[in-house]
């Protein structure tokens, strides 16, 4: 893959959704670039900063001709999978009806991890030109899931249980009980029927053959994922904020990073107020003692600073860099898409 | 009207990083005050609030934190052995097939596993915890995960009755249905905070939670309030006056500070109208803390808020 691909992880709240799209905007308005924005928080702010409805299938950003941008719809992709893979309708309308497919496809996020890595490889079958996707993720360590359940789906799909569930669904319970099955396949049967009933897993071998085929794709695409994430141009972004978990989040993540053969290329602390803000403490308290409607901001400006000092000593060497992104208040008003490619802007040249 | 009596499980929902552990661990050490027992249970990957009170991460066995309070984490593969093991006294099966190579990857790849072990656990805590294992809460605070898959283990009893399940895992279910429905055993609370995306998604999760339970959440706590701390200005008298005393990038700063609380403040006056009428008990503040001089440690956090009226009413 020629693409580079860059992947934003951080705890919840930290603001990497903005840095996300700030970043896309920012390397778009570079010469000679194609850039995707995938996002997996569909947020009102987001589309109104970007100006534009963000659906699962990727689309111009109005104002920023080489930007197109998409926000995961696990649902949505499902059923796009699904019917690439089962073109005879029959089949489809039985899956779309199978209840474990329902609840793939609508109710768990759990499930997000793996289609957000299928979605980034779909992205680039599709559009070849692309130089570059920008990928915000699910928060904290979830996000480490994008790259370690798939394998673990993987292992399952290749293992023993799914070939015999399929055999199941071909000759059903009464092939089963019939003494058809031997040995610990046998075992595993009546096991797995005093465990959840013999319709349930009916129903789950159903859904494992039916899905066989869009499962190959699935897998093939987030195995493709998978190596582009351990390509040399490949950019792992670490963004923590002046919290007082700051350093802690930033620290586990870039150690399951590691656990995963991954680095991170830099951590990025975001909203960041100026250093030395503490020196300043006395002239302050003073300020305070004079018209003490001045406290409040005041007091949480230094402990703010406070927090900031600490979570920046705490991410120091965790990556080969540490980029410091300046808060940014007043992403409002009309200047949306310049307020949010300021931001990208700071922290591409920060990273360069 | 204050939150008043509780539920005996109280699921805490919100978006990522507006505060969820500190909020259900401050209630926790409300209720803790009243005398009661009482577990804050978590999932999360990293455990953080033992960790507050200079403790290691807890896993599923709860860990005293605080007189009276506990915290635990919910692991997979603990409570299916909790649930095989202790509660079934199922352990050779255990051990030769749950533990087995293939049906342990049914078990990591399946959809829905985890949720609906983790909703058997908190049923198991609040039902026969005490008599298998003398476990006893009177009191137990969900710490869920961020507000999409937290709101969705609350919709799961519903996915699940249509997997037509019914051996172990039925019964297993059906406890839990029975414990989701009743509005005494089980309830939620949201926790927000003054920013954009966390006012959407509160203002979505509210609805979404009502229609899931059958029953509108609890309360909404807004988390990091600055109402009753500063003023709706822009330009204060104080912040011109510092010229000169100050290099212009602190006044800059400040400057961002006063306008990002005066932001948060337009924020919640809107949150409060928007979610008029859409809870049990209503909208309460918990105020920012750093705001009032606390230099952000957790633990001081949280031993605040314990003390703030809405909480220290729970019972």
């Amino acid at each position: 893959m020629t693409a580079r691909l860059h992947v934003l992880l951080g705890a919840g709240g930290v603001g990497k959704t903005t840095l996300a799209a700030g970043y896309a905007l920012a390397l778009a308005q570079t010469p000679d670039r194609r850039v995707g924005l995938l996002g997996i928080d569909p947020s009102r702010r987001l589309k109104d900063a970007l100006g534009m409805a963000l659906t699962d299938a990727d689309a111009p950003v109005p104002g920023a001709r080489a930007l197109r941008a998409a926000v995961l719809q696990p649902a949505e992709s499902v059923r796009r999978w699904a019917a690439e893979a089962c073109p005879d309708p029959g089949t489809r309308e039985r899956l779309f009806a199978n209840p474990f497919f329902a609840a793939l496809a609508d109710r768990l996020a759990t499930a997000t991890d793996i289609f957000a890595a299928a979605r980034v490889a779909e992205w680039v079958e599709h559009d070849p030109a692309l130089t570059d996707l920008v990928v915000d993720t699910a928060p904290g360590l979830n996000a480490i899931e994008f790259l370690t359940r798939p394998e673990r789906v993987a292992a399952f799909l290749e293992g023993r249980l799914v070939g015999w569930l399929r055999w199941l669904a071909r000759h059903g319970a009464t092939g089963a009980s019939e003494g058809r099955l031997r040995g610990g396949a046998r075992r595993i049967f009546e096991a797995l029927v005093r465990i959840g009933g013999s319709r349930m897993l009916l129903d789950l071998a159903d859904f494992f053959s039916l899905v066989e085929g869009m499962f190959t794709t699935l897998l093939a695409r987030v195995q493709s994922t998978q190596r582009w994430l351990h390509d040399d141009s490949t950019q792992l972004l670490v963004v923590t904020g002046a919290r007082h978990d700051g350093a802690q989040t930033a620290t586990a993540l870039v150690q399951a990073l590691s656990d995963a053969g991954l680095v991170p290329r830099a951590v990025i602390l975001n909203r960041a107020l100026p250093a030395g803000l503490a020196e300043y403490a006395a002239t302050l308290e003073a300020t305070i003692a004079s018209d003490p409607g001045s406290g409040p901001v005041i007091r949480y400006a230094l402990s703010y600073a406070a927090i900031q000092a600490r979570a920046l000593a705490g991410v120091r060497g965790l990556a080969g860099r540490t980029a410091i992104v300046p808060d940014a208040p007043g992403l409002d008003g009309d200047a949306r898409l310049e307020s949010l490619a300021r931001i990208g802007e700071t922290l591409r040249l920060a990273l360069e | 009207m204050l939150l008043g009596e509780l539920p005996r499980v109280v699921f805490v929902l919100g978006k990522g990083g507006v505060g969820r552990s500190t909020v259900a661990t401050a209630l926790a050490m409300a209720l803790a005050k009243t005398g009661q027992r009482v577990l804050v249970f978590q999932w999360t990957l990293s455990e953080a609030v033992a960790p507050w009170f200079g403790l290691a991460p807890a896993g599923i066995e709860p860990t005293v934190v605080a007189p009276r309070v506990s915290v635990a984490n919910f692991r997979l593969d603990d409570a299916l052995r909790a649930f095989f093991v202790e509660h079934l006294g199922m352990g050779m099966f255990y051990r030769h097939v749950v533990r087995g190579r293939a049906v342990r990857r049914l078990v990591e790849a399946a959809p829905g596993i985890a949720e609906m072990m983790f909703l058997g656990h908190v049923c198991w805590l609040t039902t026969l915890a005490e008599k298998e294992v003398g476990l006893r809460f009177d009191r137990v605070v969900v710490d869920a995960p961020a507000t999409g898959h937290g709101a969705s283990l609350l919709d799961f009893p519903a996915t699940f009755a249509s997997m037509h399940a019914s051996g172990l895992v039925g019964a297993e279910m059906a406890r839990v249905d029975r414990m989701m429905r009743d509005p005494a055993w089980v309830g939620t609370v949201a926790v927000s905070l003054p920013e954009e995306l966390a006012v959407e998604e509160t203002l979505e999760l509210v609805p979404r939670v009502t229609r899931s339970l059958g029953r509108a959440p609890l309360t909404v706590l807004v988390n990091r309030s600055v109402v009753d701390l500063v003023e709706d200005e822009s330009a204060p008298g104080w912040l011109p006056a510092l010229h000169g005393r100050v290099p212009p990038a602190v006044v800059a700063a400040l400057e961002g500070v006063q306008a990002e609380l005066t932001g948060r403040l337009r924020l919640e006056r809107q949150l409060r109208r928007q979610l008029e009428g859409t809870t049990q008990h209503g909208v309460f503040a918990l105020e920012e803390q750093l705001a009032l001089g606390i230099d952000g440690s957790p633990r001081r956090i949280v031993e605040a808020l314990a003390s703030a009226p809405v909480l220290a009413g729970a019972a």
